[in-house]
């Protein structure tokens, strides 16, 4: 499984602030993100960062491992 | 001694801050921070109040790291890094950053650096409340 995470104005566009997805081989974050996509568009129209176990991530072509954490995010506003 | 890098919900005082940064090393010359608060006004309407919501693992990862890389950067002599995760009123403390260096000039563009980067890069997302409802804050320089 797939740890999906939201947080913040993001959960308000996906009416849900944790989702399991079913891992599958060969899976990258850009497979994922665009199934999401598909399913939450509002959501993806203010995702602009994605962080895979806690860490940055930017290239989207990396593949996931099962059991990874990944987290969906709007742009920060904290300080 | 608290950590040098926490996310708390209860206030913070600045003295303690600055004299837990003190006590690392008395070469320290220049000590530079940022206290960052709530503001009652905000894009042209009132803000009754400031709701905050963090990824907090990766947050306060994010924050250490950010410390650590100011030191490196500035090679100041300590630093330190607080951030409230609650709701506040105006005029209440949201962040604190103090960067202690053997100079004013590196302590000074720590300080700055810390900051700016700390929105870059430090999943924290603030909600605005007001009396025609509420909105999640686009960032702004």
């Amino acid at each position: 499984m797939i740890n999906v995470l939201f947080f913040g104005p993001v959960v308000e566009r996906t009416g849900s602030a944790a989702l399991k997805i079913e891992f599958m081989p060969g899976m990258t974050l850009q497979i994922l993100r665009d199934e999401l996509a598909e399913k939450y568009p509002r959501a993806f129209e203010i995702v602009s960062l994605a962080a895979v176990n806690g860490q940055h991530v930017r290239d989207f072509s990396i593949p996931l491992i099962d059991n990874s954490e990944v987290t969906f995010m709007a742009k920060f506003s904290g300080g | 001694m608290k950590d040098a890098v926490r996310i708390q919900e209860e206030d913070f005082s600045q003295d303690e801050e600055i004299t837990a940064l003190k006590t690392s090393s008395q070469r320290m010359g220049g000590i530079a921070t940022f206290l960052g608060c709530a503001r009652d006004f905000s894009e042209g309407r009132e803000v009754s109040r400031i709701s905050f919501e963090a990824y907090g693992s990766m947050a306060l990862s994010e924050m250490k790291q950010l410390r650590l890389d100011a030191i490196e950067k500035f090679k100041l002599l300590d630093a330190r890094i607080v951030h409230r995760i609650c709701t506040v009123t105006a005029g209440d403390n949201i962040v604190f950053i103090a960067a202690g260096a053997e100079h004013r000039a590196p302590a000074l563009e720590a300080c700055r650096y810390m900051i700016d980067e700390l929105k870059e890069r430090v999943p924290i997302w603030k909600k605005e409340i007001t009396p025609e409802g509420d909105a999640w804050v686009s960032p702004h320089p």
